[in-house]
C-alpha cells in the first residue's frame, strides 16, 4: 500500500513557469522544490527541455500533467503515457500527479478539467484505470481534486467520498488542492472543512495553494490573484490533520515577478513552522510522527 | 453502466464545444430526459444547470484562444482582436483540439487560414500563419547535435563529395509567396508592420542555442538546403549552386553559405 515514508515532504515549492526561467537560472532563489506541467516537457526538445535540466541540478521536482484524462471513458493514451514516462526517467521527479477528471471523449480534448459524476460507477472506472497507469508507470501516481462549477444529478456521495473511495480502490495518493476545495464548496454550498475530515490521512502526499477570482454567483480556479485568506486559514486546517505534507504555490495567469511567488512561499512555510515547527532533518520519517499527537482523533479512518 | 457514463460525457462535450453557444447546442438534442439540462445537471437559485455548462463552455473557448494569441502574434496583430477571436471561433469548430497537449492546437491554422474568407481578405495571412506555426515547431524540435566546422574539418576532403547530410530536425523551409518575415519582425519588435509584398519567399526557420531565427534566402540556397533536407550528399548540395553560377562564382558560393550553415547549425550528418 502507497506510504507516506515514500513521499517525505518537499518543503514549500512553487510552480516553475515560462516567464520566470531565466530569472530562476540566473538567481536560483531559495525555494526547496519546483512543480512542472508535464506537459509543457513533454516535446521532443528545445529551450524548456534546457531549463529544466539545469534547474533539475539545483532542485528536486515533481510532475505535475494536466492530460491523462483518467475519468474519460476513452481508452487510456498509450503515447501520452509512454512520453510521460520517459519524462520523468529523464527528470527524475519525486512524483507525478494528475487531476480526478476527465478532460476530452471520443478522441478530442477539451483542454480542461471536468468533474465526474460521483457514483460507485465512476470509482471503479477510475480507479481500475488509475491501477493501469500506476502498473505502466511503474511508480504510484497523485490525483488532484479540481475546482468544479457543475455538479450531476446522478451523484450519490460527496466529491470527498469520492476522492478517498477512488484513492483506496486504486491505492494512489492525492494532491489535496485546498483552493480548490474553498471555491467548489462555495459553488456548490458544502462546507469546505467536512471535505478536509473526510479525506484519508495517510493518502496526501502535496497541497496546492493558489489564487482564484470572484464573478458573482461562483468563483472561478483561475491562479491569477494572491492566495486569499480564507484559502489560508484552510490550509492552517489541513496542516493540523494532516502534519507536515509538501506544499506548492501555483500561479498561471497574471504571473507576478518570482520574488512574489517566493514570498507566498514564505507565508507557507511560517505557517506550517508555527503548527509544526521547523523542517527537522529526518522529516521524512517524522512526517506522520509529528501530526499525530496534535490531531484530534480520526474517527473517520 | 460505463456507457452512461460514456453519454454524459458526449453530451457534456457536444454543449461545451457548439459553436453557437450551450443554448443552441441543447435545441440540438433529441435524447434529453425530462427536466431537459436541469435532469442532468443540478442549477440552483444563484445559477442554473445552463450557466453552469456555460462556464465550461466560455473556459474551453478563452483557453484555446489565449494558447493561439500567443503562437500567433503577428497573425492577431494583422486581422485585430475581434477578427481573431471569429476566426478562432471557426477554426476550432472545424479543428477541435485532439492532442494531449495545448501547444498543439495552433497546427492547422494556417491551412484553415488559407480557405477562410479572412485569408482571401488578406492573402499574405496563410504565409503569416505559416510561418508563425513552423517558429513554434522549430523551438519544440527534437535535438540534435549540430555539424560544425571543426567537425567538418576532421572528415577528409576526398569524403565530402558522398558524404550524406541532413538538416538540424529544427529546421524549417517554406515557400511562401510573401515576404512574412518582415510583418513577423515587425510584430516582434513591436513596430508598425505594412502589407508585404507579393514575391516568392523562400523562408528558413532555424534554431540555434535554443533561440529561434527566420530569414529569406535566394533561390540556390533554398534548393541546396531542400536537397540537404530530403538527404543529399554534398556532392549534390553544391550542385545546386552551381547550376545557378559560373564556376568560379559556384566554389565561393558554396564556400560562403556552407559557413554560414555550419555557423547557425543547420546542418547534420545524415543516413549512411
Ligand atoms: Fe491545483
Amino acid at each position: 500500500m502507497i506510504s507516506r515514508e515514500n513521499f517525505p515532504s518537499l518543503g514549500i515549492g512553487v510552480g516553475l513557469r515560462r516567464v520566470h526561467y531565466g530569472w530562476v537560472l540566473e538567481n536560483r532563489p531559495r525555494i526547496d522544490w519546483f512543480e512542472i506541467i508535464s506537459e509543457n516537457f513533454m516535446a521532443p526538445g528545445g529551450r524548456p527541455l534546457e531549463v529544466l535540466e539545469a534547474v533539475r541540478e539545483n532542485y528536486p521536482i515533481a510532475m505535475h500533467g494536466v492530460s491523462m484524462s483518467i475519468g474519460s471513458t476513452d481508452p487510456l493514451r498509450r503515447e501520452y503515457l509512454a512520453r510521460l514516462k520517459e519524462t520523468a526517467r529523464r527528470f527524475e521527479p519525486a512524483w507525478i500527479s494528475d487531476h480526478l477528471c476527465w478532460t476530452g471523449v471520443g478522441g478530442r480534448n477539451l483542454h480542461d478539467l471536468l468533474p465526474l459524476p460521483y457514483t460507485e460507477e465512476a470509482v471503479r472506472h477510475v480507479a481500475r484505470r488509475v491501477r493501469e497507469v500506476q502498473d505502466f508507470l511503474e511508480r504510484p501516481i497523485l490525483l488532484e481534486n479540481v475546482s468544479s462549477y457543475m455538479a450531476y444529478r446522478i451523484s450519490r456521495m460527496s466529491e470527498w467520498e469520492f476522492l478517498a473511495a477512488v484513492a483506496e480502490e486504486a491505492d494512489c495518493g492525492i494532491l489535496l488542492d485546498i483552493n480548490n476545495i474553498f471555491v467548489s464548496a462555495f459553488n456548490h454550498g458544502f462546507d469546505a472543512h467536512a471535505y478536509i475530515d473526510g479525506v484519508p490521512l495517510g493518502r496526501v502526499m502535496q497541497f496546492h495553494l493558489a489564487g482564484h477570482s470572484e464573478h458573482g454567483a461562483y468563483l472561478l480556479d483561475t491562479h491569477d490573484h494572491p492566495v486569499r485568506d480564507e484559502v489560508w486559514a484552510l490550509y492552517e486546517y489541513a496542516l493540523r490533520r494532516f502534519g507536515r505534507v509538501a506544499a506548492l504555490v501555483e500561479w498561471d495567469d497574471n504571473i507576478p515577478d518570482f520574488p512574489v511567488l517566493a514570498e507566498t512561499a514564505e507565508r507557507a512555510r511560517e505557517i506550517e513552522e508555527k503548527l509544526l515547527g521547523e523542517r527537522g532533518v529526518n522529516d521524512a520519517v517524522q512526517a506522520e510522527g509529528i501530526a499525530k499527537p496534535a490531531l484530534p482523533p480520526d474517527n473517520r479512518a | 453502466m460505463r456507457s452512461k457514463l460514456k453519454e454524459l460525457q458526449s453530451l457534456l462535450y457536444r454543449l461545451i464545444t457548439a459553436p453557437e453557444g450551450v443554448a443552441q447546442g441543447l435545441e440540438r438534442e433529441t435524447a434529453l430526459p425530462a427536466g431537459g439540462l436541469g435532469g442532468i445537471i443540478a442549477g440552483d437559485e444563484r445559477l442554473s444547470a445552463l450557466a453552469r455548462v456555460e462556464i465550461y463552455a466560455n473556459m474551453y473557448f478563452y483557453r484555446i484562444l489565449d494558447a493561439l494569441k500567443e503562437d500567433f502574434p503577428a497573425t492577431l496583430a494583422v486581422i485585430g482582436a475581434d477578427n481573431f477571436h471569429n476566426l478562432i471561433t471557426d477554426y476550432i469548430a472545424a479543428h477541435p483540439p485532439t492532442h494531449y497537449s495545448i501547444n498543439e492546437a495552433g497546427r492547422s491554422l494556417a491551412g484553415f487560414v488559407r480557405e477562410h474568407p479572412l485569408g482571401r481578405a488578406h492573402p499574405f495571412l496563410a504565409d503569416l500563419a505559416a510561418l508563425e506555426w513552423a517558429v513554434i515547431e522549430s523551438f519544440h524540435a527534437r535535438d540534435a547535435s549540430a555539424l560544425d566546422a571543426d567537425a567538418m574539418r576532421q572528415i577528409a576532403p576526398e569524403r565530402w563529395p558522398a558524404l550524406r547530410l541532413a538538416t538540424h530536425p529544427a529546421v524549417r523551409l517554406l515557400a511562401l509567396a510573401h515576404r512574412v518575415e518582415r510583418v513577423l519582425a515587425a510584430v516582434e519588435r513591436n513596430e508598425e508592420w505594412s502589407p508585404p509584398a507579393r514575391e516568392p519567399s523562400p523562408t528558413l526557420v532555424w534554431r540555434n542555442r535554443s533561440m529561434v531565427f527566420y530569414r529569406v534566402l535566394e533561390a540556390p540556397e533554398f534548393e541546396a538546403l531542400d536537397a540537404a533536407h530530403s538527404g543529399a550528399t554534398f556532392a549534390e548540395i553544391c550542385g545546386r549552386f552551381a547550376a545557378a553560377a559560373t564556376a568560379g562564382d559556384a566554389a565561393s558560393e558554396i564556400n560562403r553559405n556552407l559557413s554560414r550553415w555550419l555557423g547557425d547549425g543547420l546542418l547534420i550528418l545524415g543516413g549512411a
